[in-house]
């Protein structure tokens, strides 16, 4: 069904004459749908036509998610993942739908600069589709590195990334009892490496801090080879409090269990402030980035570049304080 | 990031002369492909004939940044680019290509060339090859700086590319 691209613009201009209602205010389309006589897939695909013209169009993307959102709630369409079995593979029409999303999103993402109802909607396929299953994140996570690496002040695109990092996080410590429970770490069928070997004598781990760890690497990486792009530092920031709140989240619990957080206390004394806060980054962890952040400054011949490491020194001191 | 358009010139007296051009337009919907074409083959012209010879500069035309490169024998060179695309590499293309260029077009050809005359085809690959900075030139992570490169950052006073 591939479509050369002089026939999907003829075919959008002719068809799409009105991007804002051609999937709003058709009250038609909503019927058609839920009487069966439009199929959802037809939907999704005119909308994928659509979307390469015109990449933002957000009730495109709104009718792209009731869309989806009729065929979870299909008896048809498996459920993801039952309470019962979270090891349980997703079913395979399933996984193609998520494909299929994220290839759309990807295609708008690179026709408009920071395109952040795509990423939006790519996030959202991840929650309600997918289920922040961890697998899919763990994919995502390295196949969209290319695409980041190349589209360095898409701030949308690294945002996606820190969502990324931000739910493989939550969905492997959330509390102490539940990370022992994780089936991740009991069952070797759900390992993700190809490698047989690797398989059978090692559990699934997911290594948080690795992860986190490549994931400064690619941003040092980036920072050196293309300087003067804001979006950089600030992935860095958001990254470098990832890491450093990894660590944090059992101490902190307890910290606001430990009466501090008790309403009747009324007055706010600097000593509750403070132990509110997330626990300072370690030493090492800030040494190693005023270290680079120096690294940076005698060696860039870029305005903006120092002006971003420097904004970015002042910002570690604020988070120790 | 990316590379739109590559493109040799000579700069002569008043007028720039097109003699080699390559493009990639892509990224821009079916409708739009000729126009931006066109637009970005009379934009690498100006902005040779408004830069001095033996000068580099970056400008900044609506969401493209243009990086051209007048040497002083005259011959010149102009890439068109996102602002993502890194200007070191860019300028790096532009020397590499104006020295094969010279090397294999006769000096002779050059003021009264053009694409149909010129007999020089390494411009797509050049451009294609360049549109992954890393891939095309390992040596971006260095951080040094040509030092007679003056990066100007101008807007254009006269609007003249209004076109677009």
């Amino acid at each position: 069904m591939a479509e050369t691209s002089e026939e999907v613009a003829v075919l959008v201009q002719r068809v799409v004459k009105d991007i804002t209602n051609a999937f709003r205010r058709n009250p038609h389309i909503k019927e058609l749908i839920l009487s069966g006589t439009l199929h959802p897939v037809k939907d999704l695909h005119l909308g994928k036509l659509a979307l390469t013209k015109f990449p933002k169009s957000p009730e495109t993307w709104i009718h792209r998610r009731w869309v989806l959102q009729q065929l979870i709630q299909e008896t048809s369409l498996p459920a993801f993942v039952t309470k019962g079995n979270p090891a349980a593979l997703p079913a395979e029409r399933t996984q193609r739908l998520i494909r299929e999303e994220m290839e759309v999103c990807g295609e708008a993402a690179g026709r408009y600069p920071s395109n952040y109802n795509a990423w939006s909607h790519r996030i959202w396929v991840l929650q309600h589709v997918a289920k922040l299953d961890v697998r899919i994140l763990l994919d995502e996570l390295s196949s969209t590195k290319h695409w980041a690496s190349m589209h360095v002040s898409d701030h949308s695109g690294f945002h996606y990334r820190q969502f990324l990092l931000k739910s493989l996080i939550s969905q492997t410590v959330i509390d102490g009892s539940v990370l022992e429970q994780n089936p991740l770490r009991s069952e070797p069928a759900l390992v993700l490496p190809k490698d047989e070997a690797a398989a059978s004598t090692e559990e699934a781990r997911i290594n948080l801090p690795r992860l986190l760890e490549e994931e400064v690497e690619f941003s040092t990486d980036l920072i050196d080879s293309y300087p003067g792009h804001e979006t950089l530092w600030c992935h860095r920031r958001h990254v470098f409090y990832l890491q450093h709140h990894l660590s944090g989240p059992h101490v902190s619990q307890a910290m606001e269990v430990d009466g501090l957080n008790d309403c009747s206390k009324q007055g706010y004394s600097q000593e509750t402030k403070r132990l509110k806060r997330t626990p300072a980054p370690d030493s090492r962890g800030l040494e190693m980035e005023h270290r680079f952040i120096d690294q940076v400054l005698s060696t860039c011949r870029n305005v903006e570049q120092a002006r971003f490491a420097n904004a970015y020194r002042k910002w570690l001191v604020t988070l120790s304080q | 990031m990316k590379l739109y358009s590559l493109s040799v010139l000579y700069k002569g007296e008043p007028k720039a002369v097109l003699l080699k051009a390559a493009y990639d337009v892509s990224s821009f919907s079916f409708f739009q492909r000729s126009s931006v074409q066109e637009f970005m083959t009379f934009t690498s012209q100006l902005i040779v004939e408004r830069s001095a010879k033996g000068s580099r500069a970056s400008v900044k035309e609506q969401e493209y940044l243009c990086h051209v490169y007048v040497r002083n024998d005259s011959l010149a060179g102009v890439v068109i680019a996102d602002s993502e695309y890194p200007s070191r590499v860019a300028f790096t293309l532009l020397e590499k290509v104006l020295d094969e260029f010279s090397k294999h077009v006769d000096r002779i050809e050059w003021p009264v060339g053009s694409p149909a005359s010129i007999n020089y085809t390494a411009l797509d690959g050049h451009l294609s090859r360049y549109q992954n900075p890393r891939e095309a030139d390992p040596m971006t992570k260095v951080q040094a700086e040509l030092d007679e490169t003056k990066i100007i950052l101008a807007r254009k006073q006269n609007s003249c590319c209004t076109v677009m």
